[in-house]
């Protein structure tokens, strides 16, 4: 060996990889190897006792209760005796909740991702990250709060001019926009330039006197509308928008990033213009990725429960009619947290095991979802990397 | 369509991406800005006499000789208010009896009143509850029980098509004729003089512990259990999910088992936080006997399993930040690959890693579901180190919620709340700009 021929034998065997050296090596190496895997699979472990410990005791409200009456009966009455345990309503109110804020949240999210990875220069966009960090970081106890105590009570006094003002600002800018789109279509097959002229005025002359028409004809029957609980679906949907936005924003951000910068020059190299560009190449090549952004913005929706516990008035009752939002509502989330406290002291009744069914729903909802939503980016990804 | 539509569409459509952004910048300002307008008012307030006789009494806190002669110098305006009464109650006594009921509910309104603005009158028998000790110990809701006062409030139900409506009629027509009409005049003059407001700044609101279940006295209890179950779930959560992160960047290799781990990771974050709450319920508390009930190290567990994926994540994106250079280099210089990870990769990594265990504490501290079942008690003192293992804690989050939702008093007590919510949002939003400082000196560092 190399030290063996300086001379000098005692001077340093560090080098000197001997076979007892080596194997004790390779056993630590294992060993450390070992740990490390132990940890990561900890996590694994952790998500099994999760399903096995819920299920556990959501099992035994399925064989005192049976299916049928959880999931078709909306009387729910736990406190009863015997009591009654139909989730319907509540099962109904979490979707509500959940779909109204997937309205807000999405259309605004995909824009607001759309504005940050193409639209904005870096310097804007540098300040624009942060907006939507913090609110993520905001705790939904606050957001609660806000929306128990600030907004409830606009809501029940200014509830009508509070509507009209929202259709007003959110609906009149598209209305005059597809005034112009829609004349302009209509008239785009004339051949002779001064009749096309003419006929375009025209047309956005009646489109236009329409249009306001419409809006100040549905703005004055909103105005009517007088709100009798603030703390209503439509209050928790708007606020649960707040929530799933960042979320949905910096995932469909990544997604329309990940869509190369080629693609894009080709489509500005055929004389399309930004916006074509990004409706008609990107957003296609990103939609799976935004989807997959939608459905975990929609998770966090739905498995919230600090907003919805405050502020959705707890009344487990399907809305007359259903689509109306401004009625009080009850939630899955919401009837676990609530119910536990007057529940946990009789272990084994079925009014505990019955939260611990719920709770399995949910579980097994955000499961599937999380699945499905993984599978999504990992197959876009598969798809842009061999393009 | 013609190329001037296409412009317009294409102008549109960054006006709505832009619209949307600065939608959620208007959002996050419409929820934050009355939450810290009201909440600094939690600690600074015009506040009265009776809050600084509170303090002395509740906290040991003030000048007695200030205070001596400020209560003196009130109670020289307030000795003509019960002598009013006293004036009246002799005249009650003379009246017919028909008469004498009808005055006497009336009257027992005022007193209700009366001893809500300043706290017991003479005659009173010593009340059992803090909260009736004293009058109003903040100006403006004294203001609105004076106006409780002085008008008496009434529904107008006569048009049933729409909602009840809500007058006032004032008190001192009901009294017209008697000694008593001249109270009413008198205190709405008087007032200040018999309250004495002052700008006060409240700091014992952060170092307090609460009098009366919130009424009087500050969030102490609930701030330092809002520490305990945050850092206590970093405890547990952060060596492990460095330490995973560490297993999935430079160990793992490609297979399913890899990707099975990497879905349970993605599971776990996704998993709603009502869900964690119900599992810390069944498992930490109902199953391993963590503790016989609630307990602090029952909640911080549950909250380190939530934060976990979160804090493997960041980790990981970290580690896979550092230049690979670095990597080649140490290995090139012959150390093993353990060597290099602990001496190399994660020194280079660890503000990185830091910035994620700084955005998990934050988000620790702000949970609410998940220690509803397994830690959070409405009312309680704060506790000692040694009794994590034994005894629930008040913690802001959990407390917010009661306070608004479920205490006996919440519209009275809208101050309190805001200032806890100023509490928490400001320890999460400061967590995280500590983080994202943190992340831009990271990226700056790395560019160089």
């Amino acid at each position: 060996m190399a030290e063996e021929s300086v001379g000098e034998r005692n001077r340093s065997n560090a080098f000197v990889v001997t076979a007892r050296k080596r194997t004790l090596q390779k056993v630590a190496k294992t060993a450390g190897e070992g740990m490390l895997f132990s940890v990561a699979f900890f996590v694994a472990v952790v998500v099994l006792f999760i399903f096995y410990f819920v299920a556990r005791d959501a099992i035994p409200f399925f064989q005192i209760r049976g299916f049928s009456e959880f999931f078709t009966s909306s009387n729910w009455y736990p406190a009863d005796e015997p009591g009654e345990f139909g989730a319907l309503a509540i099962i109904y109110g979490s979707l509500m909740v959940t779909l109204g804020s997937a309205m807000i949240a999405v259309p605004m999210g995909v824009a607001a991702a759309i504005c940050l990875s193409d639209i904005l220069p870096f310097s804007i966009r540098q300040y624009a990250k942060p907006v939507i960090e913090m609110l993520a970081a905001i705790p939904s106890v606050a957001f609660g709060f806000f929306a128990l105590v600030v907004l409830a009570p606009l809501m029940q006094d200014h509830g009508g001019p509070m509507l009209m003002w929202g259709w007003w600002i959110l609906v009149s800018p598209f209305l005059l926009l597809s005034v112009i789109v829609i004349s302009d279509l209509l008239t785009a097959n004339i051949k002779d330039e001064k009749r096309r002229e003419k006929r375009h005025w025209m047309l956005l002359i009646v489109l236009g006197l329409f249009s306001i028409f419409l809006l100040f004809k549905v703005g004055s029957v909103l105005n009517g509308i007088q709100i009798l609980t603030g703390t209503n679906a439509l209050n928790v949907s708007i606020i649960l928008s707040f929530m799933a936005l960042p979320t949905i924003v910096s995932v469909s951000e990544d997604a329309l990033q990940a869509v190369g910068r080629d693609i894009r020059e080709g489509s500005y190299a055929l004389g399309a213009t930004r916006a074509e560009t990004i409706i008609k190449t990107i957003l296609p090549a990103a939609s799976s990725g935004i989807l997959a952004a939608v459905i975990l913005g929609i998770m966090r929706a739905l498995g919230e429960t600090m907003v919805v516990w405050m502020a959705s008035g707890n009344s487990s009752h399907i809305p007359e009619p259903w689509f109306n939002y401004l009625e009080a509502i009850r939630t899955l989330t919401a009837t676990i947290a609530g119910d536990m406290g007057e529940a946990d002291q009789v272990t084994g009744s079925a009014r505990f095991h019955v939260l611990f069914a719920m709770g399995l729903l949910l579980l097994i909802i955000s499961f599937i979802s999380n699945l499905v939503s993984e599978r999504i980016v990992v197959r876009q990804r598969k798809i842009l990397s061999g393009q | 369509m013609n190329i001037g539509t296409r412009k317009i569409l294409d102008r549109s459509f960054t006006a709505v991406g832009i619209g949307s952004i600065v939608v959620m910048a208007f959002a996050l300002m419409i929820v934050v800005v009355p939450i810290v307008y009201n909440g600094i008012g939690a600690v600074f307030f015009t506040g009265t006499v009776e809050h600084r006789k509170m303090l002395y009494s509740e906290f040991k806190r003030g000048d007695s000789q200030e205070l001596s002669s400020e209560v003196a110098s009130s109670n020289r305006y307030r000795a003509k208010v019960y002598e009013m009464l006293t004036g009246f109650e002799a005249e009650l006594e003379t009246m017919a009896p028909e008469k004498k009921a009808e005055y006497q509910s009336k009257y027992s309104q005022v007193r209700t009143a009366l001893q809500s603005l300043l706290g017991p009158l003479p005659g009173d028998p010593e009340p059992m509850l803090t909260r009736f000790k004293y009058g109003q110990t903040r100006w403006e809701k004294a203001e609105e029980k004076l106006h409780d006062l002085l008008y008496e409030s009434k529904w107008d139900n006569s048009n049933s098509s729409v909602m009840s409506k809500e007058y006032f009629v004032s008190r001192a027509i009901g009294f017209e004729g008697t000694s008593l009409v001249r109270l009413f005049p008198y205190i709405k003059d008087n007032l200040e003089n018999m309250l004495l407001p002052e700008f006060t700044f409240y700091w014992g609101f952060i170092t307090d512990s609460s009098v009366d279940s919130h009424f009087f006295g500050g969030i102490w209890p609930e701030i330092q259990g809002t520490f305990f179950l945050a850092i206590g779930a970093m405890l547990f959560a952060f060596p492990l999910g460095v330490v995973a992160a560490v297993y999935f960047t430079e160990y793992a290799r490609p297979g399913f088992l890899n990707s099975m781990l990497r879905s349970a990771n993605s599971t776990l974050a996704g998993v709603p936080s009502i869900v964690f709450g119900m599992f810390g319920l069944a498992f930490f508390i109902n199953t391993m006997k963590v503790s016989e009930s609630k307990s602090v190290i029952a909640g911080a567990l549950t909250l380190a399993i939530m934060i976990l994926p979160t804090i493997i994540r960041a980790a990981e994106e970290a580690i896979l930040a550092v230049p690979k250079t670095y990597r080649e280099a140490s290995l090139s210089l012959g150390s093993t690959k353990w060597n290099t990870i602990a001496t190399v990769i994660l020194p280079a990594a660890l503000p990185g890693i830091l910035t994620g265990g700084v955005i998990s504490l934050g988000r620790a501290a702000g949970e609410t579901a998940p220690i509803i079942f397994t830690a959070a008690v409405s009312v309680g003192s704060a506790i000692g180190l040694a009794d994590v293992f034994s005894s629930p804690t008040p913690a802001l989050s959990w407390n917010i919620y009661n306070l608004a939702s479920e205490h006996e008093a919440a519209a009275q007590l809208r101050h309190v709340q805001y200032g806890m919510v100023l509490a928490l949002v400001t320890i999460v939003l400061l967590l995280n700009l500590s983080a994202i400082v943190l992340r831009a000196r990271i990226s700056k560092k790395l560019k160089c």
